[in-house]
């Protein structure tokens, strides 16, 4: 990367600068506390899928551990050695790009398995961020950052093509349902719920957005989209860099309020939901005084409330169910999506292990968009390839749409044979809708 | 001579005691973590798991996939802290009862070979070899060191003086190195506990389904 080959060591210092402040007081007990045991090594997926020292999660900690120690311990100062500590020099950084980006999904697995229970996502994302600030982001999760930063989207759709994709998923609404007063609504001031969307859905999947605009038709929802900030994604969560990030999270701040909503409804997106709901108050430093909610939540309480009605005889194929990291394990979401899936399909099974301790499908982290790793990332998706084959499962429902691209290609290098589809559009399909009376 | 060495461990590990707490004070000299996100389980719930079930083996894979690592560790520990108990039943003084003499006994026992286990494994294991320092080894060599003189000690008295010196190494050597961990271990495990309980993901459940059928 030629970006490397031009770092100073003023660089580097100002790298360091980040580092410090973006440190705190619970990341400098987690790195005091690491013993390197190494236990950890085999909950990571790239571990698993292919045993190199530079993806043991304890190693990827430690570049960042050498480096703390060096600038901020008194004995990592006099006795560097001694105890591991490191100079951050060019080389240095060569590694945290490659250990840190390209070995890692942020997905939190090792910190569960930790004995000492070491947040290490968190620590690898203040480092990314450190890297940030000196330009050392990989280009694809930069400039997906870059886009959003400038279009509003990371898919840099404009708000023209977004209002055509409305008006042309409304009229496919209208058809589907027999009602030619079935909404997408857009702007719509006051309404209860202001709905986010993926913008790879308005690419590439807008069958979803479909799903849920026939999910709050049946409940006669108060809802609206937002023509100007519409993406629930947030790729400054995975580049580590809080500023980008709290620009984004802004946006749709600034939308609910605008459009005088009550709730923001995240799509189905990990780590759109964990940016929303649990990042973006920190990056932010407020509180929220409106409700952040999945549109699984929403789902789920339309279905105890008897708002909808389902059909579970409209999926007959053996059903199971991905855990994004970003929304289960690190989101505590954990039961919702199973409680609809259940109502929603005829024969659900499920992964094993699952819940908090699934294995990450490896499309987290921004890897989807680092393509000099690309390599690396289907390669570690064989761990849950595996997973997927061990249920004899003929579709894999996962809520969030970087697990679903990561899927969709681990469905043609591993031939897994699997339909994937997003809660939404499950239940979607086994809606029974009631005819309207006019 | 052993007076003073029995007033050196106690200095000793007063002085080691105000570092750490220092240590964990300075910690604070970085950002404070301000939480404002609204929460959505309970961090003082998390906080309980991860001092307690969340330690079980059961609870963690790595722990299932490396039991005789993970076990050396816990008996490890064990013998450190019965060691340590034995020690400062000299320093102090305090007396215990035979059955006590006995099981400090076999749990410093156990311990040193627990010890010297890890420090063959660190030594052998590529990977974890890789990834130490000196320190790791000094750490490591400089606690069993401890726990063969606190037996020795156990049966004979005659080398008190040297388990006294070596005492007040080990506990001036804590806040250098990797032992610090001693300290910062529930430092950390709380900050787990407190992460994982608000975002209500620790501790699962009661009555989850975790097999394979939902």
């Amino acid at each position: 990367m030629a970006k490397i080959a031009k770092i100073t060591p003023d660089d580097c210092q100002k790298a360091l600068d980040i580092f410090k402040k973006r440190l705190n007081s619970d990341y400098t007990a987690f790195l005091h506390s690491c013993v390197r045991c190494g236990l950890c090594a085999d909950s990571c997926h790239y571990y698993l899928s292919n045993p190199e020292m530079e993806s043991m999660p304890a190693y990827k900690l430690n570049l960042i551990a050498k480096v703390f120690k060096k600038y901020f311990t008194l004995t990592g100062k006099k006795m560097s050695r001694w105890v591991g500590a490191e100079k951050f020099d060019r080389q240095l950084v060569e590694e945290w790009i490659d250990s840190l980006f390209g070995r890692c999904t942020l997905c939190g697995r090792c910190s569960l398995n930790c004995t000492m229970g070491i947040n290490i996502p968190y620590i690898i994302r203040t480092a990314r961020g450190a890297l940030a600030e000196v330009g050392l982001v990989p280009p694809g999760l930069q400039s997906t950052v870059d886009t959003a930063l400038k279009t509003g989207n990371n898919m840099g759709i404009s708000k023209e093509d977004w209002m055509e994709t409305v008006e042309w998923l409304e009229g496919e609404l209208q058809q589907e349902v027999g009602d030619p007063n079935a909404k997408l609504p857009v702007d719509k001031k006051g309404a209860k719920y202001l709905y986010t969307i993926n913008p790879r859905e308005a690419m590439f999947f807008p069958l979803s957005i479909s799903a849920v605009g026939k999910i709050f038709y049946a409940t006669n929802e108060s809802w609206t989209f937002s023509s100007d900030n519409f993406d629930v994604t947030n790729y400054g969560l995975y580049s580590g860099d809080d500023e980008a990030a709290g620009i984004m999270s802004r946006r749709l701040i600034n939308s609910v309020k605008e459009l005088e909503c009550q709730s923001l409804i995240l799509a189905e997106c990990g780590h759109g939901f964990n940016s929303n709901r649990w990042e973006a108050p920190e990056w932010l430093n407020r509180k929220y005084d409106f409700e952040v909610k999945s549109i699984i939540q929403v789902i789920g309480d339309y279905i105890r409330g008897s708002r909808i009605q389902l059909d579970p005889s409209m999926h007959q194929k053996v059903v199971t169910l991905h855990d994004p990291c970003n929304l289960v394990r690190l989101g505590g979401l954990i039961e919702e999506q199973r409680y609809i899936l259940k109502h929603a399909v005829t024969h659900f099974v499920e992964m094993t292990p699952n819940r908090e301790k699934n294995y990450c499908c490896g499309g987290g982290g921004g890897q989807l968009a680092m393509t000099r790793f690309a390599e690396r990332r289907i390669a570690s998706g064989k761990i849950k390839a595996d997973q997927v084959i061990q249920t004899g499962a003929e579709v894999v429902v996962t809520p969030c749409h970087n697990c679903i691209d990561q899927f969709m290609e681990l469905n043609k290098h591993y031939k897994l044979g699997i339909e994937i589809k997003t809660i939404s559009e499950i239940v979607a399909d086994a809606l029974v809708i009631p005819k309207k009376t006019v | 001579m052993l007076d003073i060495l029995r007033y050196g461990v106690i200095l000793s590990f007063c002085f080691t005691f105000i570092i750490l707490c220092s240590m964990v004070f300075k910690t604070y000299h970085f950002n404070k973590k301000k939480t404002y996100s609204l929460p959505q389980g309970n961090g003082l719930k998390g906080i309980i798991y991860a001092l307690g079930r969340g330690l079980a083996p059961w609870e963690k894979e790595s722990a299932v996939k490396h039991l005789p690592t993970y076990l050396a560790g816990i008996f490890y520990h064990i013998g450190i802290f019965a060691a340590l108990y034995y020690l400062f039943s000299l320093v102090i003084p305090f007396h215990f009862g035979t059955l006590i003499a006995m099981i400090i006994r076999i749990s410093i026992f156990t311990g040193i070979l627990c010890g010297i286990g890890l420090f063959v494994k660190r030594s052998l294991k590529p990977h974890i070899r890789r990834i130490s320092c000196p320190d790791d080894f000094a750490s490591n060599l400089l606690v069993d060191g401890f726990l063969i003189l606190a037996l020795i000690d156990t049966y004979r008295g005659d080398l008190r003086a040297v388990l006294f010196a070596v005492a007040i190494i080990l506990l001036l050597y804590i806040p250098v190195g990797k032992i610090r961990h001693c300290f910062f271990f529930f430092y950390s495990r709380i900050l787990f506990g407190f992460f994982f309980g608000r975002r209500g993901v620790l501790p699962q459940k009661l009555g989850d389904s975790r097999s394979n059928h939902g």
